[in-house]
């Protein structure tokens, strides 16, 4: 029923963008990454809408908030904030490093111990266990962006490759959810990035930077 | 337990949510109407809560839409703090939100320009808090966890200064990163349940109820671990608390009274609601609980002995707080749990009074540094009256309403024989009696320390005494006959308790 040859090599891309997403110093790179993960999880997701159509609906909503809004929003505001990312704490060479080891070392790790974490005994079988290992991966990865990225944009890519990862495992977790929750889940997630920009936007405005590490006239 | 379908759950959270809308459509229209508006719809809310505890308390649980909507006692209770906290916030904040220092800090102009903002989102907050206490979908649950940040977030930068900008951001950032690990939590759920429940009814927090108990135990435990770090970042519970002191305590005053009185039990609610689905099979969990709440209080209460800033110290004292709250519910047992919801209302309570009180500093004087007040007292004799009956409160002294509420909780903890967790929350007690009657006696008697504390002071307008009055007179009367709310909080617990003695 499914391509599990197609299925594996998209989730190997993805977690692919999510690395480049994070390294790319370039914030705009970052963005155009961010959006063709999108795009690829809308591929999956049809992949799998092949054996439940109520995926149909779900890539829909992930092509219309993921891969066109968010990065629209991202681009918009990287405009008034500058495209170049700031430091991270951790230089580029060990952070590529770090991040491949990760990206490496986790996908194992949760592919071999899935047993642990899948509820269902779909979950633990072929593409659906590919698709829960993948979308820990990319959790890892978004976790990693925030705790080392200064720049207040970069972490906000960070939250968006987390909500990725867990939309991508309602594939194996939920795939008979409803439309409405789906729906509810992706608009809020829009929405909370689209805050989160405006709140930096002023940020920006205020202290001339978005140097997180700047934010710190509020002690204990 | 029967139950019977109403129209009260949805009209609960819909007219919060309608006045919301109501107040931008009507943008253009001038102060009254958005104040006007939200008045009304803060006080209606009000009365569908008390119809609803009547009703739950006459009959069985009200449902709507399919068991979408579920209100039991422990979410008309909750329902209830909400309304009424709420609506007294609301009239609070109708002169506080314009108070001279503020216009001069800020900006006649903008201020004025972000009131309808300002009462739209509060009233959309309102009504997503209430919409997370009635649904009974695990799932919808996360979505209205996550619409309270959503709604809230630029209410806690309203101010757009630095420190409110920085507030903000940590807010946001640290909620949603929060919400995310619970949203992974309530899909585990989900995912584990429909092994056991057809179709649509694995998503039905009361169904799921019933079968949480053959949940494999790697699942269970890693869910409960993803529910306690989601929903506890939104409760304020340690080590995830960073973002609460300064949310707290650089959001407006009446929204402070909102994010520290109601937002956070709501958060607790919703941990409670789901982790006590497995305490029966694994009491484990109930161990680790308690725990993590002594941390929480002993933590928070040490960071506000070291606060100069007044709302600094209530926001750490609220994360101690919420430590109880925690505490309680985590126990497990009806006691345990009876104790827990008691001191959630109380807490309620009294943290609105004590938030509203420094409220009513910053307008008098626009200081809100211990160290540069002093003698307020004798200028503001209803203010300063009502700041010493919830510091007293607070601290768990009798014949007030904290004493009741954490004495239930010592004993209940006695009870299961956690002695080690009850020697801490007394320690804690005294703790807090130190600090809150410091800084009351420091802000209130003894002499002014700076020009701030002695130019020319008056009490602070009827609209912002009176909710103060009516917050003090409730903290007398729950502690002089606890009795009054005992029919509804002996239903909630009775819901919320899995564990027997």
């Amino acid at each position: 029923m499914y391509n599990v040859q197609l299925i594996e090599t998209l989730s190997l891309i993805m977690i692919l963008t999510s690395v480049t997403a994070v390294e790319t110093r370039n914030l705009r790179f970052a963005s155009i990454a961010y959006s063709v993960q999108a795009l690829l999880i809308c591929g999956l997701l049809l992949q799998f809408a092949r054996g439940n159509p109520a995926l149909y609906w779900w890539a829909g909503t992930a092509f219309a908030t993921k891969a066109v809004v968010t990065p629209l929003l991202l681009f918009a505001y990287i405009k008034r904030t500058g495209e170049r990312e700031l430091k991270a704490i951790i230089g580029f060479g060990p952070s590529v490093v770090i991040a491949a080891t990760m990206m490496i070392g986790f996908y194992r790790l949760t592919h071999n111990n899935i047993h642990l974490l899948a509820p269902t005994p779909l979950a633990t079988e072929g593409v659906f266990r590919t698709n829960l290992a993948v979308a820990l991966t990319v959790f890892a990865l978004g976790i990693y962006a925030i705790l080392t990225r200064r720049d207040a944009v970069k972490t906000v890519i960070g939250i968006c490759l987390l909500e990725n990862a867990v939309h991508l495992s309602l594939v194996s977790l939920a795939p008979e959810l409803r439309e409405t929750a789906l729906v509810g889940i992706a608009t809020e997630v829009v929405v909370t990035v689209w805050l989160l920009l405006y709140v930096i936007a002023g940020i920006h405005q205020r202290f001339g930077t978005t140097d997180t590490f700047k934010l710190s006239e509020l002690h204990w | 337990m029967k139950e019977q379908i109403s129209i009260l759950p949805a009209l609960a959270c819909l007219i919060p949510a309608g006045a919301g809308i109501l107040i931008f459509a009507g943008g253009r229209l001038g102060a009254w109407f958005w104040k006007g508006i939200a008045v009304l719809g803060g006080l209606a809310t009000a009365v569908v809560a008390g119809l609803m505890a009547a009703k739950v308390l006459g009959g069985g649980s009200l449902t709507t839409w399919s068991n979408e909507l579920h209100v039991d006692a422990l979410s008309a209770l909750l329902v209830a703090v909400i309304a009424g906290v709420g609506s007294l916030a609301v009239i609070y904040s109708i002169r506080y939100i314009t108070l001279p220092a503020l216009l001069d800090r800020v900006g006649r102009d903008i201020i004025e320009r972000r009131l309808p903002t300002f009462y739209g989102l509060t009233m959309l907050f309102l009504g997503t808090m209430i919409w997370g206490c009635v649904t009974n979908n695990i799932i919808m649950l996360y979505v209205a966890v996550e619409a309270t940040t959503i709604a809230s977030g630029l209410l806690v930068a309203f101010y757009w200064d630095r420190n409110g900008l920085e507030a903000g951001y940590k807010y946001l950032m640290l909620l949603t990163i929060g919400i995310t690990f619970a949203l992974f939590g309530c899909v585990l759920i989900y995912a584990a349940a429909t092994a056991y429940l057809p179709g649509v009814q694995a998503l039905l927090m009361t169904e799921i109820k019933g079968v949480a108990g053959s949940i494999p135990r790697s699942t269970a435990l890693m869910a409960v671990a993803l529910l306690v770090v989601g929903f506890g970042t939104k409760a304020g519970i340690a080590p995830f608390h960073p973002w609460l002191p300064d949310a707290h305590a650089e959001a407006p005053t009446p929204m402070s009274v909102l994010l520290s009185g109601v937002m956070i039990k709501m958060a607790v609610y919703a941990l409670a609601r789901t982790v006590s689905m497995f305490l029966p099979a694994w009491p484990v969990i109930s161990i680790f609980l308690v725990a993590l709440a002594c941390f929480t209080m002993v933590l928070g209460i040490l960071m506000a002995l070291l606060q100069d800033d007044l709302k600094r110290l209530l926001a750490y004292s609220s994360v101690s707080q919420m430590g109880y709250v925690l505490m309680g519910l985590g126990i497990g047992t009806y006691l345990g749990c009876y104790g827990g919801l008691f001191h959630l209302l109380n807490h309620a309570v009294f943290k609105a009074l004590l938030f509203m009180g420094v409220g009513a500093v910053i307008y008098a004087t626009n200081g809100r540094q211990i160290s540069e007040l002093g003698g307020l007292g004798k200028k503001m004799p209803i203010t300063s009256g009502c700041f010493f009956i919830g510091a007293l409160a607070i601290s768990g002294f009798p014949p007030f309403n904290g004493f009741m509420s954490k004495i239930t909780i010592y004993l209940a903890a006695a009870e299961r024989g956690m002695w080690w967790a009850a020697t801490i929350a007394i320690v804690t007690g005294v703790l807090t009696l130190v600090t809150l009657i410091h800084t009351a006696y420091a802000v209130f008697w003894g002499e002014p320390r700076s020009e701030k504390a002695t130019a020319d002071i008056k009490e602070v307008p009827a609209s912002m005494w009176v909710p103060m009055v009516i917050l003090a007179g409730v903290c007398i009367l729950l502690g002089i006959v606890p009795q009054v709310v005992y029919p509804l909080l002996d239903k909630a617990a009775a819901a919320l308790a899995t564990l027997g003695s």
